[in-house]
C-alpha cells in the first residue's frame, strides 16, 4: 500500500536485548569516563586559551620545518605546525600556548627576521599599547611571527588569527559548563512537567547517556572539545529528546488501550509501530548533518561530527534505554508496591496481578491519545 | 469555505512577505537603500564570513583607580605643606595609598584629612602605617568613569562615522570589557593594533576664527588659508554634523603630555564645570600662553577633533577651570576628553577572532552547498517516500526556509558559519514533523479510516509530540542563546528561530494543503 522501509507488522524484540545493550551503553560511557583522568581531555583554545593562526602560502612546497623554525626563532617556545585543509596547498595551522611565548626573549634574536620598518613600527605599536604585559605580548608576536614568516619563506597570507586569553578562556570553560547544567535542568523541569514520574527518568537517562557517549568518544579519540562541540552537544540534549517522545506517546497510548498486555510486549509492540517515524526523522537530520560534515569545511567540522555521533548515539538510546528503563522502574515498583499492600492487608494471595493492572490504568489515565 | 480562503490568504500573504525579505539579501544593500520598494533591513554577514577583526578587550581600570589615588596623595602632601605637618612616606600600592608618619599627631592630620576627602576608607591603622582604599562608591565611580573613558576614545578612532573605519562597531560588554569588531579587509592587523592605544592625542589651539561651515570660513579667505593655520571642526556628538568650523594656529600651545588631572566640579552658583590641573612645567607654559592671549579663544582638540573653545578670561596657572553652560553630562563628557589626553588607560586583547577575506567567503560557498546538498537529498528522500503528500513536505519546507531567513533579514541578525550549520540542522529537522504526522495518517489508513478521517486524526494526534519535541530543542537553544558568543550565538539564533518556523510549517502550511487538497472532497485513496 505504501513504499515502507518498516513493513507494517514488523516485530523485532528490541526489549529482550536490554540487558546487551545496558551493557555495551555501560561499557562505551565507563570507557569514556576513565578516559578523562588516563588521557585527558584535549581542549581547544577556546577553553584552555593559547593562540592559533592559519596561514597559506603562495609557494606549495613550503614544509612545517621551516614554519616551526621561524616561530622558534620569533619567541614561541613550542608551537605545534600541521597541515591544514584537504588539499595539498601550503595551509597551515600554528598553534601556541601563551605561556611558551616570548616576545622579550626573540627581541634580538637575528633569526627572526624583520626589515628596520617592520622593526620600528611593531616597537612603535608595542610601547603605544603597552604590549609588554604578559597577555597583549601574543597579538604582538603574531603580527612579528607572520611578518618573519614573509620575510623568511615567501609571500602568504595570514587567514585566521584566533586568540583566547587565560581570564576568558576559564569564563568560556565555566560558563559552558553552567549552560550545559542549566540546559540540563530545565529539559527535566519541562519532562517532569509533561511526563509522568513514570516516563522522566528514563528520557532523562536516555539523555544523559547521548551526552555522556558523545563527549566520550570526543576524549577517546583525543579529539577537540571547543565551543563548537560545546554548541553540538547542548543541540544533541534537545534533539536526542524527539524519538523518545515519539516512542514514549506511543507507549501511554498503548497501556491505555491494552491493558491486558505484558509490559515488555506494550514496550516492543511501541517501539517497532514507531519503528518507522524514529528511523526516518532521525535519518533525515542525519542527511543535513553529513552534507555538512563532508562538504562544510573545517570550520564546521568538528561540530558536525558531534551532532552525527548524537544523533547517531540519540536514536539508539530511545529504543535500547528509553524504552526498557520504564520496565525497570516499573517492576521494581511494583514490586514494592506489592510487598507493600500484602504486608498492610496481611495476606499474600495474588499480590502481582491485580496491582500491576491498576498501576497501568493509572498510567493510561493520565495520558491523552497521541501519536 | 471562505474560512479556509481567508486561512489561505492570509498563510499566502505571510509566506510572501517573509520570502520577499528574503530574496531581498540579495540586491546589494546600497541597492535596497535607494530603492523605494525594496527594504532597507536584511541580514548581516557575521565577521567570520565576511573577514574582520574581532576583538574584545579589556580595560586595566585598576590603573584608573590608581590614578585617583595618586591625585589624592598629592592633595595630602599639598596639605600637609600647607599646614605643617609632616608625612614620612607616601605611595599608591595595589589599590592602597599607604602613609607613613613619625609622630601622632601627624597620624591625627592625616585621619582628619581623609575623614574630609568623603572617598577613603581605612583598612590599616597602627598609628605609624595608615593604609586607605577607596570607598566603594567612589571605586565604582572611578572605574565607570575610566570606563566611559576607553570607550570615548576607542569609539572616536575606530568607529567614529567620519575618521574611524567603515561599518566597524565599539561596544561595551559587561563591567570592564569592549567588543571592537572591524568588518574585512580594510586594515591590515598591526596598524588596527596601533587604534588600540588609548592615549588621545589632546592640544590646547588659540583660535583664530569661527564660522559655521568649512565653506564660509574659507569664503573670508579668497587667496588662501593663513600660514600656519589648519581648520578643525567642532562635530554633534549624535549626529556628527558639523556645528562650528574653527581657524586654528598649526602649532599646539600646550600639548596633554602636561595634563595631570581633569574632573568636573561646580562653581559657586553650582553650575557644572570641569577643573583640571597641570604639572609644574605646563603650568608655566600654560601660564605664558594663557597670559598673552586674555580674551581669545582656546580650542580642546582631541584626536584633531574640538571638543570645546573657551574664552580665556585671564592668565591660568597649574588649575584651570572651564566654565561653560553645560549640563552635568557635558562637563563630565569634556572632563572624560581631557583625562584621554592625560591619563590613558591601557586595554588588552583578551580574545581575538580574525578572519581573513578569502577564507570568509569560502566558509560561505561551504555553508551553500551543504545547505543545498542537504535540501535537495531531504526533498528527494521525502518526495520518493510519501509520493504526493511528500511534495506538500517539501513546500512547508521551502515555505519554512523562507520564514527563518525573512524573520532574520526582518530583525538585521547576523549570519555566522555555525548559523548556517544552525539553517542545515533545521532543514533535517523540520521535515520531522511532517514524518511524525503522515505515520500517524498511514496507521489510521491502515486500520481502515477514510483518508479525511485519517488526515484529521493524524495531525490531532501528532500534536503533542511534536510541540514536546520541539520545545526542548528551543529550550537547548535558548540557553545556548543566553551563553553563547560570538559565531556561536548565530547558531542558537538560526536554532531558535528555525524551531518555531518549523513547527508552525508542519502544523499550519501542511494543513492548510491537505485542507485544499484532498479537502472536503471525499477521496478513495490519498497519495502518502
Amino acid at each position: 500500500m505504501f513504499f515502507e522501509i518498516i513493513p507494517d507488522g514488523t516485530h523485532i524484540d528490541f526489549i529482550g536485548k536490554r540487558r546487551i545493550a545496558f551493557a555495551v551503553s555501560g561499557l562505551v560511557v565507563l570507557a569514556g569516563v576513565l578516559a578523562v583522568p588516563l588521557q585527558g581531555v584535549r581542549m581547544g583554545i577556546d577553553f584552555a586559551g593559547g593562540t592559533e593562526v592559519q596561514v597559506r602560502f603562495q609557494d606549495a612546497s613550503v614544509g612545517e620545518g621551516a614554519i616551526r623554525e621561524v616561530a622558534g626563532a620569533c619567541g614561541i617556545g613550542d608551537p605545534s605546525v600541521v597541515r591544514y585543509g584537504e588539499t595539498e596547498a601550503a595551509e597551515f595551522l600554528v598553534r601556541f600556548r601563551s605561556d611558551t611565548a616570548s616576545t622579550a626573549a626573540s627581541r634580538d634574536d637575528t633569526r627572526c627576521v624583520l626589515t628596520p620598518e617592520q622593526t620600528a613600527r611593531l616597537a612603535a605599536v608595542d610601547e603605544a599599547t603597552g604590549a609588554d604585559a604578559e597577555s597583549d605580548g601574543a597579538a604582538s608576536l603574531v603580527d612579528r611571527f607572520t611578518q618573519a614568516l614573509g620575510n623568511t619563506i615567501g609571500p602568504l597570507e595570514v587567514e585566521r588569527v584566533e586568540y583566547v586569553g587565560p581570564r576568558v578562556g576559564s569564563e568560556l570553560r565555566e560558563d559552558g559548563l553552567k549552560a550545559m547544567l542549566i540546559a540540563c535542568l530545565l529539559i527535566l523541569v519541562y519532562i517532569a512537567f509533561r511526563f509522568s514520574t513514570r516516563f522522566a527518568p528514563g528520557a532523562v537517562l536516555a539523555l544523559v547517556h547521548d551526552v555522556l557517549i558523545t563527549a566520550g568518544i570526543f576524549v577517546l579519540f583525543e579529539l577537540e572539545f571547543d565551543l563548537r562541540v560545546l554548541a553540538a552537544l547542548l543541540a544533541i540534549m534537545g534533539y536526542s529528546l524527539n524519538d523518545t517522545i515519539i516512542i514514549y506517546d506511543r507507549i501511554r497510548e498503548n497501556m491505555a488501550l491494552r491493558t491486558k498486555h505484558d509490559l515488555i510486549e506494550v514496550l516492543n509492540l511501541s517501539v517497532n509501530q514507531t519503528l518507522s517515524r524514529t528511523l526516518i526523522t532521525s535519518g533525515t537530520t542525519l542527511i543535513a548533518v553529513l552534507a555538512l560534515l563532508l562538504v562544510g569545511g573545517e570550520v564546521i567540522w568538528p561540530f558536525a561530527l558531534a551532532m552525527t555521533i548524537g544523533i547517531v548515539v540519540g536514536t539508539y538510546s530511545s529504543v535500547y534505554i528509553a524504552a526498557p528503563t520504564l520496565l525497570f522502574l516499573e517492576n521494581r515498583l511494583d514490586a514494592g508496591d506489592a510487598a507493600q499492600s500484602s504486608g498492610a492487608r496481611g495476606a499474600a494471595a495474588q499480590p502481582q496481578s491485580p496491582n500491576r493492572k491498576s498501576r497501568q490504568k493509572s498510567v493510561g489515565k493520565k495520558s491523552r491519545a497521541r501519536a | 469555505m471562505s474560512g479556509l480562503r481567508l486561512r489561505v490568504g492570509l498563510a499566502v500573504a505571510l509566506v510572501g512577505f517573509f520570502a520577499f525579505l528574503s530574496i531581498s539579501n540579495f540586491v546589494p544593500q546600497a541597492r535596497r537603500m535607494e530603492s523605494p520598494l525594496l527594504p532597507d533591513a536584511g541580514l548581516r554577514l557575521g565577521l567570520d564570513l565576511q573577514g574582520g577583526i574581532h576583538w574584545v578587550l579589556g580595560a586595566k581600570l585598576d590603573v584608573a583607580v590608581a590614578q585617583e589615588l595618586e591625585a589624592l596623595r598629592q592633595d595630602l602632601q599639598n596639605r600637609a605643606e600647607e599646614e605643617g605637618f609632616a608625612l614620612a612616606a607616601s605611595k599608591v600600592e595595589e589599590g592602597r595609598l599607604i602613609v607613613s608618619v613619625d609622630s601622632a599627631q601627624d597620624a591625627e592630620e592625616v585621619r582628619e584629612w581623609a575623614g574630609r576627602t568623603n572617598s577613603l576608607r581605612d583598612v590599616h591603622d597602627d598609628g605609624a602605617r595608615l593604609e586607605y582604599a577607596l570607598l566603594g562608591p567612589v571605586r565604582d565611580e572611578v572605574r565607570k568613569r575610566g570606563m566611559s573613558q576607553v570607550l570615548e576614545v576607542l569609539r572616536r578612532r575606530i568607529a567614529d562615522p567620519v575618521h574611524g573605519i567603515p561599518d566597524s562597531v565599539v561596544t561595551r560588554q559587561g563591567d570592564d570589557r569592549v567588543l571592537v569588531q572591524i568588518p574585512g579587509g580594510q586594515i591590515d592587523r598591526s596598524r588596527a593594533r596601533e587604534l588600540l592605544r588609548v592615549t588621545g592625542f589632546l592640544e590646547f589651539k588659540i583660535v583664530k576664527e569661527s564660522d559655521q561651515t568649512e565653506e564660509l570660513l574659507r569664503a573670508r579667505h579668497p587667496e588662501g588659508l593663513p600660514e600656519d593655520t589648519v581648520i578643525a571642526f567642532e562635530r554633534d556628538k549624535e549626529t556628527d554634523r558639523v556645528l562650528t568650523a574653527y581657524l586654528l594656529e598649526k602649532t599646539p600651545a600646550i600639548t596633554g603630555d602636561h595634563l595631570k588631572d581633569a574632573r568636573v566640579g561646580f562653581d559657586r552658583q553650582q553650575r557644572p564645570i570641569v577643573e583640571f590641573t597641570f604639572n609644574t612645567q605646563g603650568a608655566k607654559i600654560f601660564g605664558d600662553v594663557t597670559g598673552a592671549n586674555v580674551g581669545e579663544r582656546l580650542a580642546i582638540v582631541l584626536d584633531d577633533r574640538v571638543y570645546s573653545a573657551p574664552v580665556i578670561r585671564s592668565r591660568i596657572g597649574a588649575r584651570g577651570q572651564i566654565e561653560g553652560r553645560f549640563s552635568a553630562q557635558e562637563a563630565a563628557d569634556l572632563a572624560v576628553v581631557l583625562r584621554a589626553g592625560s591619563l590613558p588607560i591601557p586595554v588588552e586583547i583578551e580574545e581575538e577572532r580574525t578572519v581573513g577575506p578569502a577564507l570568509g567567503a569560502d566558509s560561505i560557498g561551504r555553508g551553500l552547498r551543504a545547505s543545498v546538498i542537504g535540501l535537495v537529498a531531504i526533498v528527494l528522500f521525502t518526495i520518493g517516500y510519501y509520493r504526493f503528500s511528500g511534495i506538500y513536505a517539501s513546500a512547508a519546507l521551502f515555505a519554512n526556509l523562507l520564514l527563518l531567513m525573512g524573520i532574520m533579514s526582518l530583525f538585521e541578525a547576523t549570519l555566522t558559519m555555525p548559523g548556517i550549520a544552525g539553517i542545515v540542522l533545521t532543514v533535517g529537522m523540520a521535515v520531522d514533523a511532517n514524518v511524525i504526522i503522515f505515520e500517524r495518517i498511514r496507521e489510521e489508513l491502515r486500520a481502515g479510516k477514510t483518508p479525511r478521517g485519517a488526515i484529521a486524526t493524524g495531525f490531532n494526534k501528532a500534536f503533542w509530540t511534536i510541540m514536546d519535541a520541539n520545545i526542548t530543542t528551543l529550550i537547548t537553544a535558548l540557553v545556548l542563546f543566553e551563553y553563547g558568543t560570538g559565531p556561536i550565538k548565530g547558531f542558537a539564533v538560526t536554532l531558535s528561530i528555525g524551531v518555531v518556523t518549523s513547527v508552525f510549517a508542519a502544523l499550519v502550511l501542511t494543513r492548510l494543503m491537505f485542507a485544499l487538497r484532498p479537502g472536503t472532497r471525499p477521496v478513495e485513496s490519498l497519495s502518502i
